[in-house]
């Protein structure tokens, strides 16, 4: 697992971006921060807002990272690994505050939000060339205007960069269709959760009255929009039957997106304590899966699977089964050192229970 | 700055050496030791060389440009006793400091040491202790902030700009006397402890 947040001392009060660099070259961008010393599990570094100090990691894995530090006043210091160079699953969480209660929620919503767009917005213009900058939350879009304003200048000032936004589609109205087909809109696509089509139990499962319905509505705006849209559809006990209908309601009303992707449960926030009524253990029983799969490719709608270690996929659709858990969660299994596709694997999240994960395990 | 005012300066040339002008060479001595004290983590290997006058240097190390060669100043393990232990600041070091370790420019993190660069890192430093001392092992984050910023605080109080007490905290009088001197040194000001500022004030990493 590797470590996002790193306690730190810093100077000053106020919370500052900078991109850590292990060697200056030249002179001093006044973005950076210089290593000075190196020391047994951590690093100094200096920059234009001051010393840091942090502890947590060798100070070269640090190279590069773009992160946001919080001196601390009240509280310790610590650093956030924002955009770690060389990852792919750079996730920038703009609110914990959220209008759904989905069952199972993987980072529980708090009342309370921070408001963090400017330092987010200066970690973005940081980011490495090409990079894909994921949004989270939360629910990101509960600050929509602040949300395109700022992903429209980071897109403008930066034509190298595309968003991913994983989004509950509750907020986009008409109003919105103008924006966002501005052509910088091309390099955003929009993570939504969907998971049936039928409006009672996808309402049940967010835990939001209307909540499908408000999502038709948006997705409809997204469409005129032109918008990138990727559907999400988790699957659960409740919800894993239905998998089949709701592969027709996608390919019949929803023909546009780009990608349906068909998740495996992560084991942490409230699916951690309603584990045996949530997950579904789909090498038991592939059948409705396969059933949804088979039906999006008739229809010429691209499905693919997550969190779905491929040994325990049919051969018929390992190849749709991807590497998706993000890099800083991911383990393999002791068995895993052997297996040829390992690094086309999702693997497991670090929090999957162990004997769950050591007992389907199948080397290939 | 200061500018050296002694004709014949290279008369003395271990406190030349250590880039200490002869009318500065109490006042170096003092910043030397004050800086290599207990409260260094490396024990003087790091941050030592409070060239308040850097038009004074040997012909071996002429200028600030050649700081970038490094094989010309690989061994330095005997500088890594010279600091003594649990000596209090502000306490006159009886003899002049040795030669400086080579100058070393400032956030090139190689280290310098004859350690084979595989070996490099692959273990903790080494304990204070092993060279006679009994120091406690440093480490961590606050610690070694602290550190720096103390020797950021004496290399401010021994050019004139800061008047306050060795904290090791930055608070309003260091800010203060970092804009200052950063205003002095034609640098941008920041009241922060920045790169050029450690430039500008001689401290140095290895």
């Amino acid at each position: 697992m590797i470590q996002l947040v790193l306690p730190a001392v810093a100077e000053g009060e106020r919370p500052f971006i900078a991109r850590l660099v292990r060697r200056r070259e030249g002179g001093c961008n006044p973005a950076e921060s210089y290593l000075l010393e190196e020391y047994s599990g951590g690093g100094a570094f200096v920059g234009q807002h001051g010393l840091i100090a942090v502890d947590g990691v060798p100070a070269g894995e640090l190279d590069g990272d773009v992160v946001l530090v919080q001196p601390g006043r009240d509280r310790p210091g610590r650093i956030e690994r924002l955009l770690r160079a060389g990852s792919m699953h750079n996730t920038l969480l703009i609110t914990e505050r959220c209008d759904q209660l989905c069952i199972m929620c993987s980072q529980p919503p708090k009342k309370t939000h921070v408001d963090r767009f400017d330092l987010l917005e200066a970690a973005c213009l940081l980011a490495e060339r090409g990079a894909l900058i994921g949004i989270s939350g939360g629910e990101p879009t509960l600050y929509k205007d602040q949300l395109l304003g700022m992903m429209e200048r980071v897109l403008d000032a930066r034509s190298d960069l595309e968003f991913h936004v994983l989004s509950n589609a509750q907020h986009f109205e008409a109003g919105d269709v103008e924006r966002l087909r501005n052509p910088l809109y091309r390099r955003v696509s929009w993570g939504i959760p969907l998971y049936a089509a039928e409006p009672g139990l996808h309402d049940q499962i967010v835990g939001k009255a209307d909540a499908f319905r408000r999502l038709e509505k948006s997705l409809a705006w997204l469409t005129i929009a032109g918008a990138r849209v990727e559907l999400r559809t988790v699957i659960l006990r409740s919800n894993v039957d239905a998998l089949p209908s709701l592969a027709r309601y996608i390919a019949t009303r929803l023909r546009f997106i780009e990608v349906w992707s068909i998740m495996q449960l992560e084991n942490i926030g409230y699916a951690r304590s309603r584990w045996p009524q949530l997950y579904v253990q789909h090498a038991e029983n592939f059948r409705p899966i396969a059933s949804a799969l088979e039906q999006a490719a008739l229809f010429g709608v691209r499905a693919q699977l997550f969190n779905f270690p491929r040994c325990t996929v049919p051969l018929l659709f390992r190849n749709v089964a991807m590497a998706s858990i993000s890099d800083w969660k991911r383990k393999y299994t002791p068995a895993c050192a052997d297996c040829r596709e390992r690094d086309a694997c999702c693997g497991f999240f670090e929090w999957h229970p162990e004997d769950a994960a050591l007992a389907g395990v199948s080397p290939l | 700055m200061t500018a050296p005012k002694t004709p014949n300066r290279f008369l003395i040339p271990s406190l030349l050496a250590a880039g200490i002008s002869a009318q500065d060479g109490a006042q170096a001595s003092l910043t030397y030791v004050t800086s290599t004290g207990a409260d260094d983590p490396n024990a003087g290997t790091l941050f030592q060389t409070f060239k308040q006058d850097h038009e004074v240097t040997l012909a071996q190390h002429r200028s600030h440009s050649s700081h970038r060669s490094h094989s010309s100043h690989r061994s330095h393990s005997s500088h890594r006793s010279s600091a003594g232990g649990g000596v209090p600041y502000y306490t006159p070091s009886p003899s002049p400091p040795p030669p400086p370790p080579g100058p070393a420019r400032l956030l090139d993190p190689v280290p310098r040491s004859t350690t084979p660069p595989g070996e490099q890192r692959a273990t903790p430093p080494a304990d204070p202790s092993a060279d006679g001392n009994s120091l406690p092992a440093l480490s961590g984050r606050t610690q070694r902030f602290a550190a720096i910023v103390r020797r950021v605080q004496i290399a401010l109080l021994g050019q004139g700009y800061f008047d306050g007490p060795i904290t090791g905290t930055v608070g309003p009088v260091t800010r203060g006397a970092l804009r200052r001197f950063q205003q002095a040194a034609g640098i941008p000001v920041t009241g922060t402890i920045t790169p050029e500022t450690l430039d500008a004030l001689r401290v140095s990493s290895e």
